[in-house]
């Protein structure tokens, strides 16, 4: 599992039943999830979402479509046909979510992954893209 | 003891020799000893995966009807080079495309080329009379090539040096993302993987031998440019047959504000020929030894601050002035290893056998800087007195001596010279029109400054980096000694 932070614009969910919609409008794609933290920020409502890994993508999407902000701070995927497992990204991640496994080949933690961007326009190979 | 090629060779064809990868023999020679290792082992493979700038490939491209004799010609809009025959050309993996520079270059048309897509060939010609056409717009795939042939001036590198920065901001070099304040070391090579630190005395490396390159065999053709063996940064010059190599190990790549590059897959089989071969092949990466290096001085000669291992290295930190700073690698292990155990395979399989060189490589080469005619300026050269203003005056005193010193920048001390900021003409009549009377409001207090022995080139390009037209000079205490601007690197 894995933590996205997404905010419901204020002009988007105005009332509960906005609300169910966006949520079922996940729960369509047939995936479970948590909600780690619901608050209310300037802009709207904040919620943690705790998301099962692989689903990272089809979640993002659909929640942009539905106008819902996944908030940037945080997150680089990894494309893993275009890295060449060199490791030019590694020395520049705070807090080793970029790593090495035993065999050499890069691995992301992407629970680990505090959204700092340095690593972006390190890979050669343009690898690593923002969420 | 002593094993000649031809034995070697002949087990590969019964399908009995013993290879093994340069870090297998590290535990064989330890558990074993090694004069066992030496005559149980007959081939030791090695490999490296990383970013070599020198490499490029010559293509022939047969001739079109009429013929053209090319003057300019860009393949996939990187410009190639024309300096021989009518058809002929060179791409060098560092050219950039003329519109996605910082993107797109040379390594990505070879990547491309070698994948079987399709490349756009664009050309013209000055035209004569055996070479009609003035220009050329086609496409082509490798198939459609007379020869596509890669020839790497300077490949494998025997160790290279590991990149820090001591500067205030972040570098970008072709040793990957610098960050500042020694926040991080990249290094490259594969330590005891590396081809050339397998045999570092060239007992059977030499013009002619037969390796694994981009996935196909090539050749040793000589030492590389820059071959530079009494320091142990010896390096080779090699070329093999494009159209057999494949793109796995052949990958176009772009460092961000330095340009574009290609990975090049490289492997050499060490045939134990005696003891001192099992030995060397059997070299740990704590006996690999390299420099660490600041980029942070713009110049030749950067300051070395310590030697490191490739074991530190490859444990992925780095001790520096009682830190431990992140390090990783720019080159990849994985893939190294992957060409060795590769190349161990084609061994295993008899589909390659192993050849004494034609002729060593050379052993004393000198490695000369290059010979410049013209004087290199510094920054002491062409300064001049910077008009000053103590940090406890008013706008209107910095405005006064702006007219009467005719100078658009005002540098601003402390009784004792120290720098404490900068005021331009621009940030006066900014104060003015805003109302403002305290210095404190419009003096910039983080100055981009220069010192004395500065090159003039690198003043300029503080300048350009951080759009100013001046740079305080100072000493080594902080305190200011003079100032220069754009008007006398014009004037320059």
């Amino acid at each position: 599992m894995t933590i996205i932070n997404v905010t419901l614009p204020f002009g988007v969910i105005k009332d509960i039943s906005d609300y169910s919609r966006f949520i079922n409008k996940i729960l369509k794609y047939d995936i479970s999830f948590n909600i780690l933290k619901f608050s209310t920020g300037s802009s709207g409502i904040n919620l943690l979402l705790d998301i099962p890994e692989g689903k990272i993508k089809t979640i993002t999407e659909s929640l942009k479509k539905n106008n819902i902000i996944v908030n940037k701070k945080g997150r680089v995927i990894i494309d893993d046909d275009k890295c060449i497992d060199c490791g030019a990204c590694i020395s520049l991640c705070p807090t080793d979510a970029l790593h090495f496994n035993s065999e050499d080949r890069l691995e992301f933690s992407y629970e680990k992954c505090i959204g700092c961007l340095l690593c972006l326009d390190s890979c050669p190979r343009y690898a690593i893209e923002e969420m | 003891m002593i094993k000649p090629y031809t034995e070697i060779n002949k087990r590969i064809k019964s399908g009995d020799v013993v290879v093994v990868n340069a870090e297998e023999m590290i535990e064989i020679v330890k558990n074993r000893g090694i004069k066992v290792a030496a005559e149980e082992i007959d081939v030791v493979t090695t490999g490296t995966f990383g970013p070599m700038c020198s490499s490029g490939a010559f293509l022939n491209f047969g001739h079109s009807d009429p013929p053209i004799k090319f003057e300019h010609l860009w393949l996939n809009d990187v410009h190639a080079y024309h300096g021989n025959a009518a058809v002929d050309c060179y791409i060098g993996v560092t050219r950039m495309a003329d519109i996605r520079p910082f993107e797109y270059g040379g390594g990505h048309v070879i990547e491309d080329l070698i994948a079987g897509k399709s490349i756009r060939l664009r050309g013209n010609s000055y035209t004569t009379d055996c070479y009609p056409l003035a220009k050329v717009d086609t496409e082509f795939t490798i198939d459609d090539l007379n020869q596509a042939i890669l020839c790497n001036p300077r490949n494998a590198y025997q160790r290279y040096a590991c990149a820090v920065n001591s500067t205030d901001r972040i570098l970008y070099t072709y040793m990957g993302k610098l960050l500042p304040n020694y926040g991080n070391a990249h290094y490259s090579g594969s330590g005891c993987l590396n081809p050339l630190c397998n045999d570092p005395d060239y007992e059977t490396i030499g013009f002619g031998t037969r390796i694994f390159l981009g996935g196909g065999v090539g050749y040793v053709i000589g030492e590389g440019t820059q071959h530079n063996p009494i320091n142990n940064y010896g390096s080779l010059f090699v070329k093999g047959d494009l159209k057999q190599m494949i793109s796995e190990y052949l990958k176009g790549v772009n460092y961000e504000k330095y340009g574009t590059s290609m990975f090049v897959g490289l492997g050499i089989p060490i045939p134990i020929l005696n003891e001192n071969l099992a030995r060397k092949t059997a070299s740990k990466d704590e006996e690999i030894f390299t420099d660490v290096v600041d980029y942070g001085v713009p110049r030749r000669d950067r300051p070395i601050l310590k030697k490191v291992s490739y074991k530190e290295l490859k444990s992925g930190y780095i001790e520096l002035y009682d830190n431990k700073i992140k390090c990783s690698s720019l080159s990849s292990l994985f893939y190294a290893r992957k060409i060795a155990n590769e190349l161990k395979k084609w061994i295993e399989d008899g589909i390659f056998f192993l050849n004494p060189p034609a002729e060593p490589l050379p052993k004393e080469t000198e490695y000369k800087p290059m010979k410049q005619t013209s004087e290199l300026k510094f920054v002491k050269d062409l300064k001049r007195t910077a008009v000053i203003c103590y940090e406890d005056c008013d706008i209107k005193t910095v405005a006064e001596k702006i007219i009467t010193q005719n100078m658009n920048h005002i540098v601003i001390t402390d009784r004792e010279n120290h720098l404490k900021g900068i005021v331009t003409s621009f940030d006066v009549t900014k104060a003015i029109a805003e109302e403002k009377t305290n210095l404190k409001e419009i003096i910039t207090t983080r100055v981009i400054i220069t010192t004395d022995n500065e090159p003039i080139e690198v003043a300029g390009r503080k300048m350009k980096l951080n759009d100013i037209s001046a740079l305080p000079v100072i000493d080594e205490n902080n305190k200011v000694i003079g100032i220069i601007t754009s008007e006398e690197l014009m004037q320059n």
